[in-house]
């Protein structure tokens, strides 16, 4: 996949997922243990071959920064190609900034112009799976189509992916178009967001897109555009979890804990790459007991923990009880402490004695930093 | 010169021969400890939060995996534009080659090396020992006593004291008498093998005992002696925290399951002085509603549905449905398959344990070496 560069579009619409991306987008969510959501994409163009990577962000880039760092993790500090990260500038065209991603890309497109891949990648970061692009890739290049999409045939009978984009096709199975799934099928084509673009073809749709200024986001910019081009389709068959909702989020966490998912996503097509954090093992201590549950590295755990996923680092006391939950990075539960249904942002911390109770369908989230105690104590 | 400036060198040639087939593909520095740590992570890792950055590791000894585990030094941070970690095996030249004879012999090989690093003060280090230790407060003892020598020393058992360099000191920390593995000793302090020396006294001292046919070039044996005999400013730095020298299958066994004990001192959670090691990049480890841990550590990668009760686990191990393990350590990629029991054991790399296999007893205080040949009583 020398040939093709990658590009991770992080303008996602994160407004559904309440207090979790209040300091951060969608990308940067922590998830599956010890992972970011954009570890998935970035991890699937390494490991499939992809060496050069622009990485687009939205205006949350504190923590963007902090976990890409140079790209080392992912094999990405390169002199040739690698990782380069591209931000929203300001001093333009602040006064009649729009909204979208389009003059992004547009205001970046020397990136793009004087790379020397023939072909471009684009992808979301939020369609969690693990991915082997070199299949896609080649029907692309066989099909000798300008646009390739990938693709996953999914059953949604709870109503999961509302919003998602829907693909149709012809009663010959060929492309016909692409909207906004709502949930009218419970059978239907998702797309994961993830297209494979001639460069010439990319520029074409992008300066006509600026001329005409009928788009704000690039995905509405190749919509427009799609009946001009030649369209392949790329079904792709393995584990795809969108994080768009909180309930998908915490449907996505929970899914790991069956082993055949387990298996897809971090070993089907070479393994995720993420920053390291050199946390020692986790430490399983007198009164530890634990059941169906993922755990990452560096916890020291003496309570009970059911079906949960419990971070890198984080403290369990004795006497605590913590079932169905997500409990991030270096959060402190102290003792007799009862979680159900609950997610716990990084570096919360819960104080002795405290009960917290969330909903299968909407569970409880302690922000980034939270101390919870008893009512009346400190 | 450059003033005050000290660099390592890291002796990491040895063998361990008493440490049987867990040295067979590795040389002692390399063998695995603590759950996913090899035994020099620790003094590379001291290296690295002591501020030193330039380190030459001495090799001989069977050094593939030693060298590939090193790599360039990027795991402890010591890969760097000026200096970082250098690995220096021994080398050929005008005269022929030749092995390192001894460890003074070692380092008097790369005088060269030392002397373009210029370095005011030379530490010299072993790779086969567990401790965490600031080299800088040493060097800042060795300052305070204007030494030309500073040893490490720690007290032992006093029944102990017939394996280690034995040290007398009077009441100012000089040291008075060096006696090296004694019968009746009249001191319990003992060398832990770290010295620093003024390199310009250090670099006399090595070309002299090179041009003595009858030394065993070793810094324990003549080295330090002969400074003894000469009246050389010698001083003991009182070392104190958990430091072991796994010599053998049951003191290995022993210093891991130290980690699983309340008293242990060696706090590998201090993220203060973290051990840094090469890293996997495994998903977190996971444990089936089916099995039972107390008082275990377990690393990345690992599914767990057995029973587990004072167990040092490296990464990806799978324990069956109602295995049982007990009092062990089990290296990575190791399978315990249904209904085996492992008691007080050490199981090496990648071994299956079969079904109704039974090693060791929960009875017996025998420690048992496991590898897919053959088990070794130790």
């Amino acid at each position: 996949m020398k040939n093709c560069l990658g590009i991770i579009n992080m303008s996602e619409n994160d407004s559904t997922m309440g207090a979790l991306t209040q300091n951060r987008p969608t990308a940067m969510l922590p998830i599956a243990g010890r992972y970011r959501v954009i570890d998935f994409v970035l991890s699937n163009m390494v490991n499939s071959g992809i060496t050069g990577i622009g990485v687009f962000t939205g205006n949350k880039v504190r923590s963007v920064m902090d976990h890409l760092g140079s790209g080392q993790p992912w094999d990405l500090d390169r002199k040739l190609n690698g990782l380069f990260v591209f931000t929203p500038t300001y001093d333009y065209h602040s006064i009649h900034r729009k909204i979208g991603d389009l003059e992004l890309f547009f205001e970046n497109n020397s990136f793009v112009k004087y790379a020397k891949q023939d072909y471009l990648l684009f992808s979301k970061s939020y369609m969690l799976a693990n991915i082997d692009y070199n299949e896609a890739f080649k029907a692309f290049l066989e099909s000798g189509a300008d646009i390739s999409i990938v693709y996953k045939k999914v059953k949604d009978k709870s109503n999961a992916f509302l919003g998602c984009d829907k693909i149709h096709f012809d009663d010959d199975g060929v492309f016909e178009s692409i909207g906004t799934n709502l949930g009218m099928d419970i059978e239907f084509n998702m797309s994961m967001e993830m297209y494979f673009i001639k460069k010439s073809v990319y520029f074409e749709i992008l300066y006509d897109a600026v001329e005409k200024g009928n788009a704000n986001y690039l995905k509405q910019a190749i919509f427009n555009n799609l009946d001009k081009y030649k369209v392949h389709t790329h079904e792709f068959k393995g584990h795809v979890f969108p994080i768009n909702t909180i309930k998908n989020y915490f449907n996505a966490n929970m899914g790991i804990l069956k082993s055949d998912i387990e298996k897809d996503l971090f070993f089907s097509n070479g393994h995720i790459l993420t920053k390291v954090k050199d946390e020692p093992s986790t430490y399983y201590k007198q009164n530890a007991k634990v059941k169906n549950s993922f755990v990452a590295n560096g916890c020291i755990i003496d309570g009970y923990v059911e079906n949960s996923i419990i971070f890198r680092g984080v403290k369990i006391d004795k006497g605590c009880i913590i079932r169905n939950s997500i409990v991030m990075q270096k959060s402190d539960i102290q003792e007799n402490v009862h979680l159900n249904y609950v997610i716990l942002d990084k570096r919360a911390k819960v104080s002795k004695g405290v009960t917290l109770i969330g909903d299968p369908s909407s569970p409880y989230i302690a922000s980034k930093k939270a101390t919870i105690t008893r009512e009346g104590e400190q | 010169m450059k003033e005050g400036k000290m660099i390592a060198m890291l002796l990491a040639g040895g063998q361990g021969s008493r440490l049987k087939l867990l040295t067979k593909d590795v040389a002692k520095p390399a063998v695995p400890f603590g759950g996913k740590y090899r035994i020099i992570d620790f003094p590379l890792s001291n290296c690295s939060n002591s501020n030193i950055f330039d380190v030459g590791i001495l090799t001989q000894y069977k050094p593939y995996q030693l060298n590939s585990h090193i790599g360039i030094g990027s795991s402890w941070d010591l890969d760097r534009p000026n200096g970082g970690v250098r690995v220096l095996p021994p080398y050929t030249n005008e005269q022929g080659g030749r092995w390192y004879k001894g460890t003074a012999n070692a380092i008097y090989e790369n005088l060269s090396f030392i002397d373009e690093l210029d370095p005011e003060f030379v530490l010299i280090l072993s790779g086969d020992h567990i401790y965490k230790m600031d080299y800088s407060v040493m060097l800042d003892f060795h300052l305070e006593k204007n030494a030309d020598v500073t040893v490490s020393v720690i007290e032992v058992p006093w029944e102990e004291t017939n394996r280690f360099g034995i040290l007398k000191i009077d009441a100012d920390q000089l040291i008075t008498e060096f006696l090296e593995k004694p019968k009746n000793a009249t001191s319990n302090l003992a060398s832990m093998g770290i010295y620093i020396f003024n390199w310009k006294s250090l670099r006399d001292y090595l070309i002299a005992d090179e041009k003595n046919p009858d030394s065993e070039n070793d810094f324990g044996k003549n080295i330090i002696p002969n400074m003894t005999v000469d009246g050389k400013k010698m001083y003991a730095y009182k070392f104190q925290g958990y430091w072991k020298d796994v010599g053998t299958i049951k003191s290995y066994w022993e210093a891991n399951m130290d980690l699983l004990s309340d008293e242990n001192t060696l706090d590998l959670y201090d993220r203060t002085w973290k051990i840094y090691s090469k890293n996997k990049h495994l998903p977190p480890h996971y444990i089936s509603a089916d099995a039972h841990v107390k008082n275990s550590m377990i690393n990345e990668g690992c599914v767990i549905n057995g029973t587990l009760e004072n167990a040092m686990l490296f990464n990806e191990i799978h324990i069956e449905k109602n295995a049982v393990v007990k009092n062990s350590v089990i290296l990575s990629g190791v399978v315990v398959e249904e209904g085996a029991s492992v008691y007080n054991a050490v199981i090496m790399e990648n071994v299956v344990v079969e079904s109704g296999t039974k090693i060791g007893s929960p009875d017996s205080e025998e420690v048992y070496l496991v590898s897919s040949t053959n088990i070794i009583k130790s």
